[in-house]
């Protein structure tokens, strides 16, 4: 009865067109009255409480280093290299754009953000070039939910501070995996444009390829600070974070010189905006999570999950479809802020390895962000690409259904993700 | 008379520290003494929120007990910073003769002021160094190293003054920091460095026993006051009854984890009395330096008590 | 009155940004300092915590303001006027409980943050988590001018698709860039 409650409150505020953020302080203070605990202090001590966290820290450096990688030009240069690289294949802006993603992934934490930037600068040329656009537009949307999987990511620091796992493991973790992801959308692209007649950019020459790559060099010194500083144990990841934040800076303003003073205050107020939205919408769903726990649904559902725990596969995958469906209504945020306290208790009893957990769980929600009928990169994309959100849904299919696969590989194999884990260790 | 309670106790460690045994026996002796009607609902791992946000909670009414390390707490009550000095107690004997005497009921006074019950003193136990550097067999082998300490002015003192480098840093993040290397050591009783496998990347452990960390099991003042009589009475009964349980487990334990440590090829090393005496001679200073913020007559009220203790 | 509003907005934005400049000075100093001087600042670790909080609840505030808060509009986008501007009534009725849930709560905790201190600083706990009173104060005066704007009839076009997060296409793209 909780739970209908929860759902309730929460989904009709939504569709009323609440923001989320506000549905779930709302939803908190109903599940409140329903326990018979109504308390306006559970609210205000949890909603601050949950901001006031030093490793958090890491979310607003993360997307100040990514909004200066916007406007110091580091994206363009990306995309520029991915271009001289694979744009003469067959169906080559297709991989420009996965090529592009996996890059951007590697030093944005957020999917929205970067299909955003994805979008905005390739859908033009595939539109030109005569690609399908739904489909164009769907890998757009697909590739640019790698981001929260490879490092860095926020939606993995969420999950290691709610689930007290470490960020350093959980990033090592999701290198391979967001790899998967990305080549998992390369074959389905290849097949799926394998008979187009596109026109395909010119090969370039290994000169122009190599300028490219020189001048994407110090973009792509960008994931070496981050992945090797925190694997080489130089830095914690809030200071990988604040290192990257001063690297994006010092190659935008020095290096690149497309970042002046004046662009400067115009990122740090985005960075702060963006920050807030996040950060609110975490200290939203954190007093929902506590109401949660306080009333021991947790408990009660390991009762109802006790005879699976001697199967660690199966109970992962019923787990997976769980959070697959809450996925397809929630957003990623209050999906995983939500769920935690709830299947940690679970994946312990179990005795699966939580890092292991997490970048599936991650993965799962990121999934979550293109599926319908709320997916928040659908929404961008759609917006961007001008292309209706019915046929969004359409165009997305072949690669949701991509990532799915790889999602239930790695459900199948835990070593898929265990074995490079190690080797990073 | 007894209603019908279900008492929310939350703490931050997990499910198999000896906390879990106490608060077993506790929640017995509460359903004998209730006849079925007081149960306790118990949280692990910080799920209700890390000791300041539950305590914080204890005094806000919604919720009704905690089991905390008094360190963190120390913001609203000054003088659970006695509990951070370094090398305050010699043993568990002089420990337990303190807390449960009368300068435990001062600290209780205290806690209630700002809304809070103190219902027992149960143990965390004495704090030693691990470090994938070198043995501390001197304080001078603090020199240089990257260790990390609780977010609290005395310990950062400490070790600071012990020539170290104290970094504050979740407890979370301390098993992967001291993997990559990012800090070198970290300072806990035996127990958790066994439970959170610190021991798997470190090379040594020593027995510094620099400082000695009591739980708290506290009960929220607001709540409190709803209780009858009979009810109040049984939870001091059966906080002590799980005190005496939590004591006799943790101490088999740490000896345990000492072993299992040892076994694990980990260099075990105790300190001799006379460097012991070096650093407790050392760390004097930071007695005075945080006398003011402590209370001096806190200081001397303790230093009295142990006084006279080790003089008989 | 419209400029001594925006006035107060800007000086939120400029107070944002040195907040976001005090964070990255202060963590990144420290950074540099534990690596290369082996020593640090016991207090930026927690300083730089409470600037985060303050952005957090501070641009909490401007962006409600700017609609930026993540909804899902799919079902208002299907109404016409009328039912836009019920469920835009509704929105900010339901908004203003939520907010004045949180300013209540603040106010009752008012005493245990103010009798608190911050282990390293020393900082009253009141300055971090007396935020509550900005955040849910403003977001309920927001909101309840929105609403009187709806019952006197005076909402603009802009204001309804702004509410159902429609913009044209140059923004969309301006904000994607
Ligand atoms: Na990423
Ligand atoms: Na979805």
């Amino acid at each position: 009865m909780t739970i209908v409650v929860f759902l309730a409150s929460l989904l009709g505020a939504m569709a009323i067109g609440v923001p989320v953020a506000f549905a779930l302080m709302f939803c908190g203070a109903m599940l409140m009255y329903y326990m018979g605990i109504f308390n306006a202090q559970i609210v205000a001590q949890n909603m601050i409480s949950g901001a006031d966290t030093f490793t958090l820290l890491a979310i607003p450096f993360f997307l100040l280093a990514g909004e200066l990688m916007n406007a110091g030009g580091l994206s363009k240069r990306i995309i520029e290299f991915a271009l001289s690289c694979v744009g003469h294949i067959r169906g080559g802006l297709g991989l420009v754009a996965i090529v592009a993603a996996i890059i951007m992934a590697s030093l944005s934490g957020s999917a929205v953000a970067d299909s955003a930037a994805l979008a905005a600068i390739l859908i033009p040329m595939m539109r030109q070039a005569g690609y399908d656009m739904p489909r164009a537009a769907g890998l757009m949307a697909a590739g640019g939910i790698i981001a929260p999987v490879i490092p860095p990511s926020i939606a993995l620091i969420i999950f290691g501070v709610a689930a007290n796992v470490s960020i350093t493991q959980l990033f090592m973790g999701g290198i391979a995996p967001g790899l998967m992801m990305a080549v998992a959308l390369a074959v389905t692209w290849m097949w799926l444009v394998r008979r187009t007649t596109v026109a395909t950019l010119p090969r370039q020459p290994m000169k122009v390829r190599l300028r490219a790559s020189a001048r994407a060099a110090w973009a792509l010194g960008m994931p070496v600070i981050v992945i090797g500083g925190i694997r080489f144990g130089v830095v914690t990841p809030t200071e990988a974070a604040v290192i990257a934040a001063v690297y994006a800076l010092f190659v935008g303003m020095v290096v690149y010189r497309e970042l002046s003073f004046a662009d400067l205050y115009a990122v740090v107020v985005r960075a702060a905006k963006t920050t807030a939205v996040v950060m609110f919408l975490v200290a939203a769903a954190l007093v929902s999570a506590w109401l949660i726990t306080a009333a021991n649904i947790p408990g009660e559902l390991s009762g109802l999950i006790e005879p699976l725990i001697d199967r660690p596969q199966l109970l992962m995958l019923v787990i997976m479809v769980v959070v697959f469906v809450v996925g397809t209504a929630l957003d990623l945020t209050p999906t995983i802020l939500i769920l935690t306290p709830v299947l940690m208790p679970i994946i312990t009893m179990a005795g699966i390895d939580p890092v292991y957990f997490g970048v599936l769980f991650v993965m799962n929600t990121a999934i979550s962000l293109i599926t319908p009928p709320v997916g928040v990169v659908l929404n961008v994309v759609s917006g961007i690409s001008r292309v209706p959100l019915g046929k969004m849904v359409w165009g997305v299919a072949p690669f949701l259904a991509a990532q799915v696969v790889v999602l239930l590989l790695l459900v199948a194999f835990p070593q898929l993700v265990l074995v490079p884990l190690a080797w990073l260790r | 008379d007894f209603s019908n309670r279900t008492i929310r106790l939350s703490n931050g460690i997990a499910a198999d520290h000896p906390v879990a045994d106490g608060v077993r026996a506790m929640t017995e002796c509460l359903a004998e003494k209730s006849d079925g009607a007081m149960r306790i609902n118990a949280f692990w791992s910080s799920a209700l929120g890390d000791d300041l946000q539950a305590t914080q909670a204890l005094r806000s009414g919604i919720q009704e007990a905690v089991v905390a390390s008094p360190s963190p707490l120390v913001g609203m009550v000054p003088s659970l910073g006695v509990f951070d000095l370094p090398f305050l107690f010699a043993d568990e004997a002089e420990a337990d003769a303190v807390v449960d005497g009368e300068f435990g009921d001062f600290i209780n006074q205290e806690l209630e002021q700002v809304g809070l019950i103190n219902l027992a003193y149960w143990e965390n136990g004495f704090r030693n160094v691990s470090s994938s550097q070198r043995p501390i067999t001197r304080w001078e082998d603090f020199s240089g190293t990257r260790i990390r300490v609780m977010q609290n002015n005395i310990f950062l003192d400490t070790f600071q003054n012990l020539g170290a480098n104290p970094t504050p840093m979740a407890f979370g993040e301390i098993f992967s920091a001291l993997e990559t290397g990012a800090i070198d050591a970290q300072e806990n009783p035996f127990v958790t460095i066994d439970t959170s496998k610190f021991y798997e990347v470190q090379d040594y452990v020593s027995e510094t026993r620099h400082a000695f960390t009591p739980f708290l099991v506290m009960f929220s003042k607001r709540i409190w006051d709803t209780y009858s009589e009979d009810e109040q009475q049984a939870l001091r009964d059966c906080a002590v009854v799980g005190r005496d349980v939590q004591r006799r487990v943790i101490r088999e334990a740490s000896l345990r984890s000492k072993e299992e440590i040892e076994a694990a090829g980990v260099a075990v090393n105790e300190i001799s009395p006379e460097e012991q005496q070096r650093m407790r001679e050392k760390s004097q200073v930071i007695y005075d330096r945080h006398r003011d913020q402590i209370g001096p007559e806190v200081i001397d009220r303790v230093q009295a008590i142990l006084a006279e203790l080790r003089s008989d | 009155m419209k400029i001594a509003v925006d006035i107060f907005y800007k000086l939120l934005e400029y107070l944002l940004v040195i907040l976001m400049t005090a964070m990255v000075v202060m963590v990144f100093s420290n950074v540099v300092m534990r690596y290369f001087f082996n020593s640090g600042l016991m207090m930026s670790d927690e300083l730089s915590r409470f600037c985060f909080v303050w952005v957090t609840f501070i641009g909490a505030v401007v962006t409600f303001r700017e609609n930026a808060h993540l909804g899902i509009e799919t079902l208002v986008q299907r109404f016409g006027r009328t039912g836009r501007l019920v469920c835009m009534a509704m929105t900010q009725l339901l908004v203003m409980f939520c907010a004045a849930i949180f300013f209540w709560g603040t106010w009752q905790q008012s005493d245990i943050n103010a009798s608190m201190r911050a282990p390293v600083s020393g900082l009253s706990m009141i300055w971090v988590y007396g935020i509550g009173y900005f955040t849910g104060g403003m977001i309920f005066i927001i909101s309840a001018l929105r609403l009187l704007n709806i019952l006197l009839g005076r909402v603009t076009d802009a204001e309804i698709a702004a509410f159902a997060n429609e913009y044209d296409d140059e923004l969309i793209g301006e904000r994607a860039q």
